[in-house]
């Protein structure tokens, strides 16, 4: 199975609630990885401010900020090569390089497993 | 009726927080309780974690968050934590290291992001448990006392670790609002020992600040009641500024000692229980070390030859009419906790609903008590921001928003992000910032919150208005007009309260000086509860009356005389009352 590395702008958190506004993008970004990760693809996002080393670290991110600055940023790479920049992959890519098919990831993220996972009396 | 405040007679703890409204003298306090124990021969450090520090006028030097030990007494160490200049030198430390290795562009990104609240209360807070939980100044000091700032700030600091620790422990995402404050997971162990030193009665105690006035009485309840709720058990309730009559049948005087003995009596339920002493009200400044020193020993009457620049001072029906000629629609009253930003707030709504125009008088301060004051009608239309319900409400709305294309499973994943702080802050600041576009049909007064939690407020919306230029989020268009409305001055005037005394007038200063750097319009100052504008004949209340001058003089200069004065007032100014502060 592939291995899938997300590099983030710096953002408060992975939603983008804590931004000024809500961020659909960035909502169904979190959601699908959330659900490939339960379905065990390899999927690991970076985040600008909270790991800034990984910026570093991997020498053809760094090239790509060098050269085109933070702008570039989100960058996504399969098996070590930069596949997609300056935005996220769709639901179509992230099926192509995850090898979960789309109507899977779908189907999982309607899944619903021990209830809705609230622990403080009742439902959501 | 109250024990004195000694700490000579009282066996104190090692740690004292001191807490209550602002102005209600907790700096003082603090100031005096912290040399008595140093004269004793105590080793004493004094930490100061109010945004807006007022120690640095009080010993009239410089002070450093590392602490710095005081000439005139010995044994006493004092610091200063900025939680503003904290939260910098953790963003510079994040920072530093990446310099040249990524570019400045990508730098910048990770600057604006590390500029959030987060960053200013995790560093403040930060600061604030290395002192409690750091084993050699555990060991150097027999006493350590906090001058916290205004409640509702305390009360979300010592919210923070259990809040926070539940989201790290919680947290299987990584990547969330924290997870920005990398090295903040080893720190837990820190936090963790900082809560339980603070919920222990045996090495920690709570005093609660007040005046002996309704207002500040209930400020402490309810203070006392959420500090006990997060386990602080331990507390102590010392009334500031009870007035003691040394002459028959001065009205000024005897109304205020009615006014301070009713408010006593009536004294909340709860507080009853709770080990009470008093400070007597003082003729002098609470400032320079010879004054604290006094402040819990005895009174002196002294006061120089000071001349008011001016021999007519001007009245609040000026502030008023020019608010009404000149059309604004958008009008703060800011200052200091306790100056009595609510009733002019309250008196201006009046005066222009008078007017015939449409007012809209809101309250962000966590208190509130602006419904005791003005009632609703006449034009006017009352509302207030409360915290906890802007934040209830807006995570309904994103959860709504996310139900539309998420399952419930990751719904669950969207609400842990929803616990974080920042969420608060914006939660707070749209509803701010509907109240505000909704100027266009109404005149909007704000009532705002004391002015360290103003500031993050205002501050929170600048570094907003320089990350929704670039986000592509959802916002909505109220937000997006909120700061170059704040920053016209054809609409928005921000009135500056304060009190004839020095440190509610330096605070005011360092105020209008973060509104100028916001880009913010300042133009008027009001000073209120002037004895000066009284007749009284007690020598006590004629010496402090007279050293008030020297600051109406300096209000007058900062102004260019654009100022007005509220005589004291025996009465709670609600009602009828705030009709005749504006004739």
């Amino acid at each position: 199975m592939s291995k899938i590395e997300i590099f983030d702008p710096a953002m408060c958190c992975a939603t983008g609630i804590c931004g000024p506004g809500i961020d659909q993008e960035l909502l169904r970004v979190a959601t699908t990885v959330n659900t490939l990760t339960k379905k065990g693809v390899t999927i690991i996002r970076y985040g600008l401010s909270s790991e800034p080393q990984a910026f570093v670290d991997n020498k053809k991110v760094n090239e790509y900020l060098m050269k085109e600055e933070v702008e570039v940023l989100p960058i996504t790479i399969v098996d070590g090569e930069v596949v997609k920049t300056r935005s996220y992959p769709t639901a179509d890519e992230f099926a192509q390089w995850s090898g979960v098919s789309k109507d899977e990831i779908a189907a999982a993220a309607a899944e619903k497993e021990n209830g809705c996972g609230c622990d403080e009396g009742g439902c959501c | 009726m109250y024990k004195l405040f000694n700490p000579d007679n009282i066996k104190l703890t090692k740690y004292l927080f001191f807490t209550g409204k602002g102005g209600v003298g907790k700096t003082s306090s603090a100031c005096a309780t912290a040399i008595t124990l140093a004269d004793q021969g105590k080793k004493v450090l004094l930490v100061s974690t109010d945004p807006a520090s007022n120690l640095q006028d009080v010993f009239g030097i410089s002070l450093t968050s590392k602490g710095t030990p005081i000439q005139e007494v010995p044994n006493l160490v004092v610091a200063n934590l900025n939680p503003e200049e904290a939260a910098k030198a953790y963003k510079e430390s994040v920072i530093a290291p990446y310099k040249g290795k990524l570019p400045a562009s990508v730098l910048q990104n990770m600057e604006e992001q590390l500029s959030g609240s987060c960053t200013v209360e995790i560093a403040a807070f930060n600061e604030f448990s290395n002192f409690i939980t750091d084993e050699k100044t555990q060991i150097e000091y027999d006493h350590i006392l906090f001058d916290t700032a205004p409640t509702g700030h305390t009360l979300r600091m010592l919210q923070l670790p259990s809040a926070w620790s539940n989201f790290i422990s919680e947290s299987t995402h990584g990547a969330s609002c924290l997870g920005q404050l990398s090295g903040l997971e080893s720190k837990k162990e820190v936090y963790k020992n900082a809560v339980s030193t603070l919920a222990d009665g045996k090495l920690t105690t709570l005093i609660l600040i007040s005046r002996p006035e309704y207002s500040p009485l209930q400020e402490a309840e309810r203070a006392s009641r959420e500090l006990k709720e997060l386990g602080v058990h331990n507390q102590l309730l010392v009334v500031n500024g009870v007035l003691e009559l040394d002459i028959e049948n001065d009205q000024i005087a005897d109304k205020l000692y009615a006014k301070q003995q009713e408010a006593l009596r009536n004294i909340p339920e709860s507080l009853r229980e709770t080990p009470t002493y008093k400070i007597p009200l003082r003729a002098y400044n609470i400032t320079g070390i010879k004054n604290i020193r006094m402040l819990l020993k005895e009174d002196y009457l002294e006061s120089q030859n000071y001349k008011l620049n001016k021999e007519e001072l001007p009245k609040v029906k000026a502030l008023i009419e020019d608010l009404y000629a000149s059309k604004k629609r958008v009008i703060f009253t800011m200052g200091k906790g306790g100056v009595g930003k609510t009733t002019l707030a309250a008196a201006i709504a009046i005066g222009l609903a008078e007017k015939g125009v449409k007012v809209h008088l809101t309250t962000t301060d966590p208190a509130d008590h602006l419904k005791f004051v003005v009632e609703e009608g006449h034009g006017i239309r009352l509302s207030k921001i409360d915290e906890k319900d802007e934040l209830r409400n807006y995570t309904e709305t994103v959860l709504a928003k996310a139900r539309e294309t998420m399952a419930e499973e990751d719904i669950a994943y969207v609400e842990e992000d929803l616990r974080s702080p920042c969420t608060q802050e914006i939660a707070v600041f749209r509803a701010f910032a509907e109240i505000v576009d909704n100027a266009d049909d109404e005149i909007v007064v704000i009532d705002t919150a004391p002015t360290g939690h103003t500031l993050l407020l205002l501050d929170a919306t600048q570094s907003y208005h320089k990350e929704i230029q670039k986000s592509q989020g959802d916002i909505p268009q109220a937000v997006k007009n909120l700061l170059p409305r704040l920053r016209d001055e054809k609409e928005t005037e921000v009135v500056i309260v304060t009190l004839p005394e020095a440190t509610p007038v330096y605070e005011a200063m360092r105020l209008q000086e973060d509104l100028k750097r916001a880009g913010i319009n300042n133009k008027w100052w009001v000073i209120n509860s002037s004895l000066l504008m009284t007749n009284t004949q007690s020598p006590l209340l004629k010496t402090k009356s007279l050293n008030e001058i020297p600051w109406i003089n300096k209000v007058d200069e900062i102004s260019q005389g654009n100022f007005a004065i509220i005589p004291w007032k025996g009465e709670e100014i609600k009602g009828e009352k705030l009709v005749d502060l504006i004739r």
